[in-house]
């Protein structure tokens, strides 16, 4: 862990300022973790999502609702650039092989706004069929550790 | 001394639902490279008729009407890539004293061997087909003198031969294109960002095939306001409506009367299409409560009536504001967020056409997808999503707007 690592209250500093709209829940100071949910709109739907951290580990971005819909055969499979369970998939929004995320960084600056790049992609390989934000897929899910 | 008011308009492609629209709009409108070919094929007719002995010195004016004055032009019914420009050829001397049938099918021998696909005379144009699918209507038209500039007479014939139906049409065609202008005045931030957008994909297009000739250089903005697209839009929506029916549709000329008449300067666009059509339904319900059909009349000539071959009964407007709220319902739940994007797209292609709707969520696609790739997204506090061209001063001196630092996406396949 770098040492210039963000404690959680930095953090919600970080998310106050930029998403004052995000809620802020179970802030734990002794784990250093928390999660934050709020509504964001890139384009044409509200969506409502769900970023849960803990120092150590990195950010958890999951939509709350509107239920993701899938493109059953799609080249990009039935739904594009997220981490399993199928019925309740979490977003990967960097890739773990770089140093796109650590925690140095604000949530604020990465995690809402790639949710957001997420989901702008999202709704246009609903309309296209095609997923045009870049990105690769694996074929092994990193070792991430869900916060509990 | 203040200066004039004067309308900036607002930028196309700041908003999701604007942005779809007016990328509908330029799949749907007369492209640049066919734009500059009407100009040239205007002077190409007028001097193949004058070079025919019948029209040497007996053409007093040659004016664009319609959908091309006033930048306007879509593609026509029931096409995506077919475009109806018009003519007006205001003819002198001998041509006064002739009936409307024999100052038509005078028209027709001059243009008989004019080098395009056919010529077809109709009831109150000789109409030229040009291999690229653009249509160029030409009508005679009479100086009805004594009457505001340009107020002329044109022909209603149907032919072969004379009959008590042919007459002669007052219209003002040059005077109401006056008058739309002067409604609809230019908005320079919303008509350079679409003229930048419009010269960007023509020339991407062209770089994809290089069989067509070289870009246009568009020196002058061709739609100037929201009004006129949103117009193009209205239109459009009209063409899509009515491509199987038979018979006449709700006028272009008619619904370009609404748009001038309803034309609010620094509107979105989508706020404009609304406003259009709720004017129309207005003025069609409240004819309908009268048990009357809709009157327009060209606002410069109270005798060159737009709708005297549409509506024919109070049914046919009552199904058209019935199609106009439907549209605005739906444009609505879109502005409020009701619809998922799938669902918008079939809402879309219903409403817009396949083919144009999809190449327009094409586009868009590609663009933000650029955007995301390179990190030039921003975004608002409430996480809507600003394209690089939005005018946005600095992220760093703007707070409401968050930059995205670069990523690239993961994930398996599930």
């Amino acid at each position: 862990m770098p040492e210039h690592a963000l404690t959680i209250e930095e953090q919600r500093a970080a998310m106050n300022s930029i998403w004052p709209s995000f809620s802020i829940h179970r802030l734990n100071r002794q784990t250093q973790s928390a999660y934050w949910t709020g509504e964001v709109r890139p384009q044409f739907g509200r969506f409502r999502i769900e970023i849960r951290y803990r120092l150590g580990d990195v950010p958890h971005a999951r939509v709350l609702r509107p239920a993701l819909i899938r493109l059953p055969g799609n080249i990009e499979g039935q739904l594009p650039h997220v981490y399993p369970p199928a019925d309740d998939p979490t977003l990967c929004l960097f890739d773990p092989a770089t140093n796109q995320w650590d925690p140095s960084m604000t949530i604020a600056t990465t995690t809402v706004p790639w949710a957001c790049d997420w989901i702008a992609c999202y709704e246009l390989w609903l309309m296209t069929g095609r997923w045009t934000g870049g990105g690769r897929h694996g074929s092994a899910v990193p070792g991430l550790s869900a916060l509990a | 001394m203040n200066a004039p008011f004067s309308p900036q308009g607002r930028n196309p492609f700041d908003d999701p639902l604007d942005r779809i629209l007016a990328e509908i709009a330029l799949s749907a409108q007369l492209p640049p490279s066919l734009h500059g070919k009407a100009g040239g094929r205007y002077g190409a007719a007028r001097a193949h008729l004058e070079a025919d002995p019948a029209f040497k010195d007996q053409i007093e004016h040659f004016y664009p009407q319609g959908s091309m004055a006033i930048d306007a032009t879509i593609s026509s019914r029931g096409t995506d890539d077919e475009y109806d420009l018009d003519i007006v050829s205001q003819l002198g001397g001998r041509f006064r004293q002739m009936d409307p049938l024999a100052i038509l099918l005078a028209l027709e021998r001059a243009l008989k061997n004019y080098p395009v696909q056919k010529v077809v005379r109709q009831t109150r144009c000789v109409t030229l087909y040009y291999a690229d699918r653009m249509h160029l209507d030409i009508t005679p038209a009479l100086r009805a003198y004594g009457t505001l500039d340009r107020e002329s007479y044109i022909t209603h014939a149907k032919g072969p031969t004379n009959s008590t139906d042919d007459r002669f049409v007052d219209m003002n065609a040059f005077g109401f294109v006056e008058w739309y202008r002067g409604r609809t005045p230019l908005e320079y931030r919303m008509a350079k960002a679409f003229h930048d957008h419009w010269l960007n994909l023509e020339a991407s297009g062209l770089r994809a095939d290089a069989e067509v000739d070289d870009v246009p250089d568009q020196c002058e903005f061709i739609v100037k306001n929201t009004a006129t697209l949103a117009l193009q839009l209205v239109k459009r929506f009209r063409n899509i409506r009515y491509a199987t029916y038979r018979g006449r549709t709700p006028p272009s000329v008619m619904l370009s009367y609404y748009a001038g008449t309803a034309a609010k300067p620094d509107s979105t666009l989508s706020e404009m299409v609304i406003r259009i059509a709720n004017w129309i339904i207005g003025d069609i319900e409240q004819a309908s409560r009268c048990g009357q059909k809709l009157h327009v009349a060209n606002p410069v000539c109270a005798d060159d009536v737009f709708t005297d071959r549409w509506p024919e009964t109070i049914g046919q407007q009552d199904e058209f504001a019935g199609y106009l709220k439907e549209l605005v319902a739906g444009l609505e739940g879109v502005k409020r967020g009701d619809l998922a994007a799938d669902r918008l797209m079939d809402w879309l292609r219903s409403r817009f056409g396949d083919r144009v709707v999809t190449k327009a969520a094409d586009r868009m696609a590609n663009e933000i997808g650029a955007g995301v790739q390179s990190a030039d997204q921003r975004y608002t506090r409430k996480g809507g999503l600003l394209l690089p061209t939005a005018g946005i001063v600095g992220v760093a001196a703007t707070p409401s707007i968050a930059r995205a630092q670069p990523h690239s996406f993961y994930g398996v396949r599930i």
